[in-house]
């Protein structure tokens, strides 16, 4: 199956500054990915590229096979909602709706309705007058209703509250099982999506960190804390990306290909072991001392996904 | 093509506003002159007023309008900017034929009036001697498209240099303008330009010119939206 | 789902629960992948490759067009498989713990024996 999404050598700049350093990677058909990265590494800049909102300082990217740039068959097979998303100030929330519904061929009105009543988003209401959560929830809802094969959600929930959060994603994962298609969720919330998305893609200061599935990342961190000589034996297996001493004990963080065994080995050495979420894989992966290090931590990664 | 008319249909969802705007303007400056010249009598045998510009006003903020509202939004959507440029043209233009009819039609009932019952020229063009009938359509139609695409045109700059285009765009013009004034006074052109202007028919100032005017605008309005970002 | 490990083999494993404490009975319908996903909020994918361990392994088989069914004998077969497990996973911790206390295996015998009792 050829990818939905190809990117090769990716490079971005504004000015002096680097927004996108050569990145590479492609997106298979109907997943769910997780870009993720702080702000500012980058991610917004991706999309807009990959939607023809932004131009590339150089390097190429595919959206189903071709170059998105003023090209309708690829434009209108995209939903791209994003957070600074601005609408005409005439419009109602009923207006955005129907302009949304006459752009996206495979726009469900049924499904915009009752996410509607879900959000509780007042329909008659001007666009100026929605708090900011109110925006939120209005651009998820073009953004599942238009069922497009290629949907970005660029940080989509600002604003809204943990009860809104989970509906959105309690909707996405039931609208997608139902039509499947490929969804890239670019967040900072790591911890609420990390079940949801099957695949991460790790962005720091423009550079691809990690493309891996979420599944092979999952235990794949551990931090183990002990006597300095037990964690320096356990450590060994794995590259340790955090330390920590006080006294002749020392807490390290190490990234690994780690299994039940590794769990009883460091059982015996009388070691205290946890593993990490999602999100503190990120953290300690992107706050890395040694920029070189988490480069090479993702090659590997992908070796053992193989 | 199918997405330009998508694009001209966006435009128009939340269409009470789209044509209330510009007939809104019209109708009310309309009913205060019509007030006015009907209480202070007959000091002004023919009165002629300047109202029937506002809804060029309307229109040519309306266009501006369009650049830097509905363009990031129908981006947002995913329309390519050809669609959008050709979309935003339609909408436009299907705009300024139908409006300009209708003012053509008030003009005709004006006339037909008396100027109202007070000899009033509000719609009507005086200074347009042409009775040509499409001729008199066209004035009111061109300059609509002058004013339309010159709005694009600045919009654009705007919406893709941000406010250092808009400065360098307002001193070249004001340099420009400024500079040509400065020579035509020192060489003592005035008085030939004045009769250039007195020599042109009412045709010629408002749909010939308008019209040559506005073809280059549009080009360029398309040369830039092309590498334009919402 | 908790963190640290697969969330497919966690999806497994509640599903070898079910089983086992009978609440999916054998030649029983399981529930969809999507229902699963739904329920556990988690990628239908990953739901479905936790479901399809259970089929590798002969826990589960699949009538097409219908769905997932527990085999007949998955419960034993569990059962033994878990209790080869439990050893590793909770004997072994037992007696180390229980070294690094002092306590010999007669004395942890003795702990094992009267537990009940002392409750």
């Amino acid at each position: 199956m050829s990818p939905v999404v190809t990117v090769t050598d990716l490079t971005k700049r504004y000015g002096g500054v680097t927004a996108l350093d050569g990145v590479s990677f492609s997106l298979a058909e109907n997943r769910i990915y997780g870009l993720l990265g702080r702000n500012g590494a980058g991610k917004t800049t991706l999309m807009q590229i990959l939607t023809a909102q932004n131009f590339a300082t150089s390097g190429d990217v595919a959206v189903f096979g071709q170059h998105p740039y003023e090209n309708e068959r690829v434009l209108s097979r995209i939903s791209f909602i994003k957070e600074s998303q601005t609408y005409p100030s005439a419009l109602r929330v009923h207006h955005v709706l129907r302009a949304a519904s006459l752009v996206h061929p495979c726009w469900d009105e049924e499904l915009a309705q009752q996410l509607v009543d879900d959000f509780r988003l007042p329909p008659r209401r001007n666009v100026r007058k929605l708090s900011r959560g109110m925006l939120s929830s209005l651009g998820i809802i073009v953004g599942l209703a238009s069922r497009a094969p290629l949907t970005f959600f660029d940080e989509p929930y600002l604003g809204l509250d943990a009860v809104a959060r989970q509906i959105f994603y309690d909707r996405l994962l039931a609208d997608y099982t139902e039509h499947p298609r490929t969804i890239v969720l670019s967040t900072h919330l790591i911890d609420e999506v990390s079940d949801l998305i099957e695949h991460v893609l790790l962005i720091d200061r423009g550079r691809l960190l990690l493309d891996v599935e979420a599944e092979a990342l999952r235990g794949q961190v551990l931090t183990v804390a002990g006597p300095v000589a037990a964690v320096d034996e356990f450590t060994r297996t794995g590259a340790e990306l955090h330390r920590v001493l006080l006294g002749g004990a020392a807490r390290a963080t190490v990234r690994g290909d780690f299994g039940p065994t590794d769990h009883d080995r460091a059982r015996a050495l009388g070691l205290t072991l946890e593993a990490s979420s999602l999100q503190d894989t990120v953290v300690r992966l992107t706050t890395a001392t040694n920029g070189a290090a988490p480069a090479t931590v993702g090659a590997t990664s992908k070796e053992a996904v193989r | 093509m199918n997405r330009a008319l998508t694009v001209a249909r966006l435009q128009f969802v939340a269409w009470p506003l789209v044509v209330g705007w510009p007939w809104g303007i019209l109708a009310s400056s309309f009913l205060i002159n019509l007030a006015i010249f009907a209480s202070i009598g007959d000091a002004d045998p023919e009165p002629t007023t300047g109202g029937l510009a506002s809804i060029y006003i309307v229109m040519f903020i309306a266009c501006v309008n369009v650049i830097i509202q509905e363009f990031p939004f129908a981006m947002g959507l995913g329309m390519s900017r050809r669609s959008f440029y050709l979309g935003s043209l339609l909408h436009f233009v299907g705009q300024a034929i139908v409006y300009a009819g209708v003012l053509h039609l008030l003009s005709v009932v004006e006339k037909a009036t008396g100027g109202w019952g007070l000899d009033l020229t509000f719609f009507g063009l005086p200074f347009l001697l042409v009775e040509n009938p499409v001729l008199r359509y066209l004035a009111f139609a061109i300059p609509f498209l002058l004013l339309g695409f010159l709005g694009f045109a600045i919009a654009l700059v705007f919406k893709r240099w941000g406010i250092n285009g808009m400065l360098t765009l307002s001193t070249a013009a004001f340099v420009g303008i400024g500079g040509l004034a400065a020579l035509t006074t020192w060489r003592g052109w005035w008085p030939a330009i004045g009769g250039w202007f007195a020599d042109q028919s009412g045709g010629a100032l408002l749909v010939g010119w308008p019209a040559l005017l506005a073809l280059p605008l549009a080009a360029v309005s398309y040369l830039i939206i092309r590498r334009a970002t919402p | 789902m908790e963190d640290g490990r697969p969330l497919f083999l966690q999806i497994a494993e509640l599903l070898e629960n079910s089983i086992l404490d009978g609440t999916l009975a054998e030649e029983g319908q399981v529930p969809s992948t999507n229902e699963l996903a739904a329920f556990h909020r988690i990628n239908p994918a990953t739901a479905a490759k936790g479901v399809n361990k259970l089929v590798d392994d002969g826990t589960l088989y699949k009538k097409r067009g219908i769905g997932m069914f527990v085999s007949s004998g998955a419960r034993a077969k569990l059962r033994g498989r878990r209790r080869d497990e439990f050893a590793r996973q909770y004997v072994q911790p037992l007696l180390t713990e229980a070294r690094k206390l002092g306590i010999d295996p007669a004395e942890l015998k003795h702990m094992i024996d009267t537990w009940e009792e002392t409750r």
